[in-house]
């Protein structure tokens, strides 16, 4: 078969070697690691700056400066650089606004990325102004460089917050936005469901592209009132105070040198920022934290030791997260995905994928494993139901493939959303109500079982395939790309080659209104064609006075050039003529410019109206006309007069009334291609040698680790979601496959018995039979591409059923689980997964199930 | 793309200032919001703002615009500004001096601001990344172009994308960054080559050097020079018009840079056997019509959803007919009571012939239109008021006006109808019905003792009061997706593959068929195999002969 397009991208990076065994065949040289290159820890560089109004800008933390903790001296002199850096961070002007804000800035010599969050501080009552205790131990200790010590001297431990006042610091990081986040979470009314099949993933993307829509204007949303707090207390903050002091947060990432790499770590990096910044949001947690609890070290030396050793650990883990995310193993071909953009392999991805199935169905044939992380999966990443919603468009190519979603198409098409958050939703499962994100962890010591599982696993969580549309290589340097304003004048001095002249009749009379109204406009073909298109653009829009706006244009000949002159050219005199004149076409337009009374008047003036021209074209002049008068009379004047300003407003109210010349929309030459940066090739992980946070998929040797951060990283997921919306659980699938046990860990439920991560999961009695009966099918020889449609078949039935439990829960007040059973054919294994699927569609179960 | 673009200016005599700005407006929704899906927003905006610096607070058009030179205009105030209309979204883009939505002026303004006069950026030259849910999120990139009468000969702007959506705005950030450099390239060299020319003509540093200088007369030079327009920087006369092009060109192309593949599930058999009904009955037609140019009913277009509903019985018009009706199928279960109904759901189930006979159409057409609701749209073949018997194979539903029989059939004699009951209320009163068999006994026997599985499960549900006419409906629903997956399985092994009976065993254990009612099971299986798409069955024939090499696309 023909390797695909990542296989030959990838084909040199494949991690592990291929020892040609028949049976393993796929997994191990199915899994490629991101980078090309090593990606060195110490290039992410950290910097905790202050700005405050009355001490000015102070580092309080900068990595370049710190050499080893264990060190006598553990920081050096400042950088070099901290003051250039810290203009970028906090601006030359400083903002008052109270969220947090966040810059993004690109230093070319030598080449950084900076990330930047600038937050507003946050007090508590009683300690109004405590960072200043470790702020004054840093500003000595610089001060006396390069000996620390005799800064203790100096110190100030009178500011120190009274220990014991709130020994509980643990929970006190102010979160302000997580109950009315949830609220505001839309949750579509019941009864409501859409004919299309895919009404939920439809749902989603046209909440999403209204929620960030510009014609909306700004919309605060959940997360703005984002600030530091220095404080663990919960109090409300004296809003006086918040607007003393800022402190930035920067991620400096040195790039490589290699030009092509470059490339590939920023394409990497702006695809998959929401991922960096939820680890600067986290960065920023424990740097809170830090200056909290150090605050309360009244030794100085010991407590700037407390707070760099934190901010230090702090900064490791945000290097180690950031090295795992370029660097760690992922599977080159996950399932789904190559099934559904690599057609002419289907037969052979359908009999790998069936193979591996009845391998691992073998293997934990006893404990029902598979049935069990099924189940699991099932339930949480929900991306799969959308896929198996029967269309009800007749399908376009064969019989039996999945169409593409023709709404969700148009949809993007009219009203654009970010397909990558799209997808992001996808693989975390964020499809139902309440919004739910899940992430998978396979843990094993045998690395081709794991591998195994994550390769079956890549079939069922799924998520859209994205394509990237961009100018092919050659079209950039073309001189007539669009984004060359310049092409027609430096390439051809003719214009008409960009705008080719239609006939027109009328055009010695646009000719001449145009020379009018636009001194500065060299009087050309150019110009011509766009009086074409606004006196046909006049005539279509007032379709009622098409007959006399025929018969009145010779009139408005007339009149420009009694105004202007015949030649056109000096407009001044003809400004005089009109001003000595006083015109009754002029007398009228003045009342009728910018005037709210305009229509009220429209009754006297309309006589005139009438008989004199077109209406938009008789306004433009006489606006022009305004303006020409006003500049004429400021010119003598450097500030101008009163009367500016009322006219501007009214030059801004006629600007919506007026009618734009058209000019084509220049022709869009894209080449497309498979998208490389996306979340479904980059977070459905493979084999690595750490948990990965971030990834919806991915294998581990052993699950010590995972108890350790499991919770604390739940936790900030749903405080700070890189979906960018407001998360009301974050659950962890942890499928073990050396003790064949599959767990769910949420975020809401902390403590389980036995020291247990979390709960067993309880085998579906749906799922099991489907996994049964598919693979018999397969063990009975029927061809696998088969096979793969019988199980989407089956999936398309449990899709059914959670229909049928939404409308049985449709004013229920009580379940009767035998009922279910016997009527429905659902049993209670069955409910959590149902309810799961139920709630894409009908978000009224998650709230009757509650 | 959900943005906008603005070229910006820092004028030396009056700061910051927006020159151009090109926006995207979207058509109405395709589809309306659902009711009680409020979109967030819509909060008093002007409490918002009341944290903003004093540099941001110059908002308003009228400061800006009392003072204003032709260095910090674009086009004439009495220009209407451009529009370009991509005809297949519909979004129309845009381009004037300023925004024309008024929410989003003081959103540029600030941009443009805090573009030039609040960040950073190293070398002054370059791309930064700013912003905050309450303004906004911008992307900017400022560049500098040569003047030779500025100070310093060059003059400074800056080109920001605004958008709410950061997420997708950074996303964007290598894309914009390739093509806003271009775009400013292009201005440059043109303004490059039109300051060399104005030094040969005359050399500025000269004339500078020369002139002695005075505090008195300096402002006033100076203001006289910051007068000059980009147009003018670059000898560009249709400037305006070409960044208008440029700038909707890169709003549309990062709009769509991304697009999504996502799949929805395929169509379900009845849907398919639906469609293929209607284009057969389409070519029909066009067949009649078509002299008359057949240009009226064109096919079934893509985006037409097909509804499986009273398909069959569409010339029927139900509702035009008085009299008591059957309106589900539990309605009809208590009208024949429960053994009536099993055996008459039986012969349904199996594709054995169901004839009523009767005076009263509308009653039997309400009959078949519920017992329909059994079988899969594929199996239903139903002839309507046929004066005389129609043989099984050309129909399973058959009303009659006379009597008649045959061998695998059911008959329905309607009796006594209570004849001009519009508004029957007791379902019990409507009618009494007599039904007699011409079948034999022993057949009929059978049934009671297992029937298929399908068969219990309905009247599980059927008999279930508790549960609603809709549940009861999704269902059959269920139930009958779930028996057409294994009637696909069935043919594919017995009718493609063409495997043996000890094989084709083993696929009726699997697929649950065997035990109990297996022999009914079976029949209801062939029969519904009946029912497949032309399509479906098409495509799995295909796929055996390519070797199973799927042609998928």
């Amino acid at each position: 078969s023909m390797p695909t397009l990542l296989q030959k991208l990838f084909s040199k990076r494949a991690v592990g070697n291929d020892n040609g065994n028949a049976r393993d065949l796929t997994c191990v040289s199915l899994f490629f690691s991101w980078a090309s290159s090593e990606f060195d820890l110490a290039q992410i560089r950290l910097i905790v700056y202050q700005d405050c109004e009355r001490r000015g800008r102070q580092v309080l933390f900068d990595s370049k400066a710190i050499h080893k903790l264990d060190a006598s001296e553990p920081y050096t002199r400042p950088a070099s650089d901290v003051n250039m850096l810290g203009e970028m961070m906090f601006g030359s002007v400083s903002m008052s606004y109270k969220g947090s804000t966040l810059k993004i800035h690109h230093i070319r010599s030598p080449p950084q990325l900076m990330v930047s969050k600038v937050f507003s501080t946050r007090f508590g009552s009683s300690t109004s102004g405590s960072t200043n205790t470790l702020q004054d131990s840093f500003e000595s200790m610089s001060q006396t460089f390069p000996s620390h010590t005799s800064s203790i001297a100096h110190s100030n431990p009178v500011d120190m917050p009274s220990r014991g006042h709130s020994e509980d610091g643990d929970s006190g990081i102010a979160r302000s936005a997580s109950l009315s986040s949830l609220l505001a979470t839309p949750l579509p009314s019941p009864g409501s469901s859409f004919s299309s099949g895919c009404a939920s993933s439809y749902q989603r993307r046209w909440l999403r592209s209204q929620a960030t829509s510009l014609q909306h204007g700004p919309m605060p949303r959940w997360n703005t009132e984002e600030m530091f707090s220095l404080s663990d207390e919960s109090c409300s903050s004296n809003p006086a105070m918040i607007r003393r002091k800022k402190i930035a947060i920067s991620i400096i990432i040195s790039l490589p040198e290699r030009e092509e790499e470059n490339h590939n770590f920023q394409e990497f990096f702006f695809s998959h920022f929401p991922l960096f910044e939820s680890h600067m949001n986290k960065l920023k947690t424990a740097i809170e934290r830090a200056m909290i609890v150090c605050r309360r070290i009244a030794e100085s030396s010991q407590r700037v030791q407390v707070y760099l050793c934190r901010v230090m650990e702090a900064l490791g883990e945000f290097r180690m997260t950031v090295w795992n995310l370029y660097m760690a193993p992922r599977i080159s071909e996950p399932v789904w995905l190559s099934m559904i953009s690599q057609s002419t392999e289907r037969n052979l991805l359908c009999q790998r994928f069936l193979k591996e199935m009845s391998l691992l169905m073998d293997h934990g044939a006893k404990s029902q494993f598979l049935s069990a992380l099924l189940t699991a999966v099932l339930t949480h990443h929900l991306a799969w139901v959308p896929t198996v919603m029967p269309s009800s468009l007749p399908p376009i190519k064969t019989a039996c493939q999945k169409p593409a979603s023709h709404t969700v198409d148009l949809l993007a098409k009219s009203h654009p959303y970010n397909p990558l958050w799209a997808q992001l939703g996808d693989l975390y499962g964020a499809l139902g109500s309440p919004v739910r994100v899940c992430r998978t962890v396979v843990v094993g010591r045998r690395r081709e079982l794991v591998q195994r599982v994550l390769y079956i696993l890549s079939y069922f969580i799924r998520c859209s395939d994205l394509q990237e549309h961009v100018q092919p290589q050659g079209q950039m340097e073309n001189p007539d790309n669009p984004t060359n304003p310049c092409s027609s004048q430096t390439t051809d001095p003719t214009p008409e080659k960009t705008f080719p002249p239609k006939p027109d009749p009328l055009k010695p009379t646009a000719c001449v209104i145009e020379k009018a109204l636009n001194p500065e406009s060299v009087p050309g073909t150019f110009v011509e064609q766009n009086n074409d298109t606004l006196l046909t653009d006049t005539k279509s829009t007032n379709p009622s006075s098409s007959l006399e706006s025929s018969t009145v244009r010779p009139e408005c000949t007339e009149m420009g050039q009694e105004c202007f002159g015949e030649d056109g050219d000096s407009v001044g005199g003809g400004l005089e003529h009109i001003l000595a004149n006083q015109s009754p076409l002029l007398h009228r337009v003045q009342f009728h410019i910018g005037s709210p009374r305009e229509t009220e008047n429209e009754g006297q003036a309309g006589g005139l109206s009438r008989a004199g021209c077109g209406r938009g074209l008789d306004r433009k002049l006489h606006q022009r006309l305004l303006t020409d008068i006003r500049r004429n009379e400021s010119s003598d004047s450097a500030l101008g007069d009163s009367d500016d300003e009322e006219t501007s407003l009214q030059e801004l109210y006629m600007a919506t009334e007026q009618k734009e010349y058209e000019l084509p929309l220049p022709s869009y030459q894209v080449e497309s291609r498979a998208s490389v940066n996306h979340f479904g090739r980059s977070l459905l992980g493979g084999y690595c040698p750490q948990y990965m946070p971030d990834f919806a998929l991915h294998g581990i040797s052993s699950d010590l680790g995972l108890k350790q951060c499991l919770m604390s990283d739940l936790e900030h997921t749903v405080l700070h979601p890189a979906l960018d919306e407001p998360v009301a659980e974050a659950l962890c699938i942890v499928a073990d496959t050396d003790r064949l046990s599959v767990q769910v860990v949420t975020s809401q439920r902390r403590v389980c018995e036995g020291g247990r991560l979390g709960r067993d999961v309880m085998v579906s009695n749906l799922v099991y039979t489907l996994i049964t009966s598919v693979l018999q099918l397969y063990a009975l020889n029927i061809a696998s591409d088969f096979c793969v449609m019988h199980l989407e078949d089956r999936l398309q039935e449990l899709y059914f059923k959670s229909r049928s439990l939404a409308e049985y829960l449709r004013g229920q007040t009580r379940v009767h689980v035998k009922e279910l059973g016997l009527a429905l054919g659902i049993e209670s294994s069955d409910i959590p997964l149902l309810a799961a699927v139920a709630s894409t569609h009908s978000p009224y179960v998650a709230q009757i199930l509650l | 793309m959900n943005a906008l673009v603005a070229l910006c200016h820092f004028c030396e005599l009056h700061g910051p200032r927006t020159l151009f700005c090109t926006e995207a407006v979207h058509p109405p929704s395709p589809s309306p919001p659902q009711p009680g899906s409020a979109i967030p927003g819509d909060r008093d905006r002007e409490a918002d703002r009341e944290g903003e610096g004093l540099t941001m607070r110059a908002n308003s058009s009228a400061t800006q615009r009392a003072d204003m030179c032709e260095g910090c205009r674009s086009l004439p105030a009495s220009h209407p500004g451009f529009v370009s209309v991509d005809s297949e979204t519909g979004i129309r883009y845009l381009s004037h001096q300023h925004p024309r939505q008024p929410q989003l002026f003081s959103v540029v303004r600030q941009a443009c601001v805090r573009s030039l006069s609040c960040e950073v950026c190293p070398g002054r030259e370059g791309p930064i990344f700013f912003g905050d849910e309450q303004h906004g999120f911008v992307f900017s990139h400022t560049f500098f172009i040569k003047d030779s009468l500025a100070r310093g000969f060059q003059r400074w702007y800056s080109i920001v994308v605004v958008a709410m959506d950061r997420i997708y705005l950074i996303n964007s950030w290598p894309f914009l960054l390739r093509h806003l450099r271009q775009t400013i390239q292009s201005l440059q060299d043109t303004a490059l080559k039109v300051f060399d020319n104005e030094q040969c003509v005359c050399p500025q540093r000269a004339v500078r050097m020369n002139s002695a200088f005075s505090p008195a007369v300096f402002p006033h030079q100076r203001s006289g020079n910051a007068a000059r327009s980009l147009t003018s920087l670059t000898q560009h006369p249709n400037l305006w018009a070409s960044l208008h092009s440029s700038f909707s060109w890169l709003l549309k192309a990062c709009g769509s840079r991304l697009t999504e593949k996502l799949l929805e599930g395929a169509p379900t058999e009845d849907t398919l056997v639906l469609i293929e009904r209607q284009t057969e009955q389409e070519e029909e037609r066009s067949g009649w019509d078509g002299a008359e140019g057949g240009g009226s009913n064109p096919q079934p277009s893509q985006s037409e959803s097909v509804q499986p509903k009273d398909f069959q019985f569409d010339d029927g018009r139900q509702e035009d007919l008085l009299g008591p009706k059957f309106k589900s199928l539990r309605h009809l279960r208590q009208v024949l009571g429960a053994n009536d109904f099993r055996q008459l759901a039986w012969h349904v189930l199996m594709g054995n012939q169901v004839i009523w006979r009767g005076a009263d159409p509308g009653l039997i057409q309400s009959a078949f239109n519920v017992l329909k609701a059994l079988l899969p749209v594929g199996c239903v073949r139903a002839v309507l008021y046929s004066p005389h018997y129609e043989e099984a194979y050309r129909c399973n539903f058959l009303a009659l006006t006379h009597v008649s029989s045959s061998e695998f059939s059911m008959l329905v004699d309607v009796l006594n109808v209570e004849r001009g009951c519009v508004n029957p209320v007791s379902d019990d009163d409507i009618l009494s019905l007599y039904h007699e068999f011409f079948l034999n006994v022993s057949f009929s026997w059978f049934v009671f003792l297992s029937g298929p599985t399908l068969l219990n499960k309905i009247e599980v549900a059927l008999s279930n009061e508790n549960l609603s006419v809709e549940v009861v409906s999704l269902c059959l629903l269920c139930l009958k997706e779930e028996w057409m997956n294994k009637v696909k399985v069935l043919f594919k092994f017995s009718k493609v593959d063409g495997r043996g009976k000890e094989d084709t065993q083993k696929v009726l254990a699997l697929l649950g068929a065997t035990g109990p009612g297996e022999e009914d099971n079976v029949r209801l299986l062939k029969f519904w195999m009946t029912g497949l798409s032309k399509l479906y069955k098409s495509h799995l024939m295909t796929a055996v002969r390519g070797g199973e090499r799927t042609l998928s696309q």
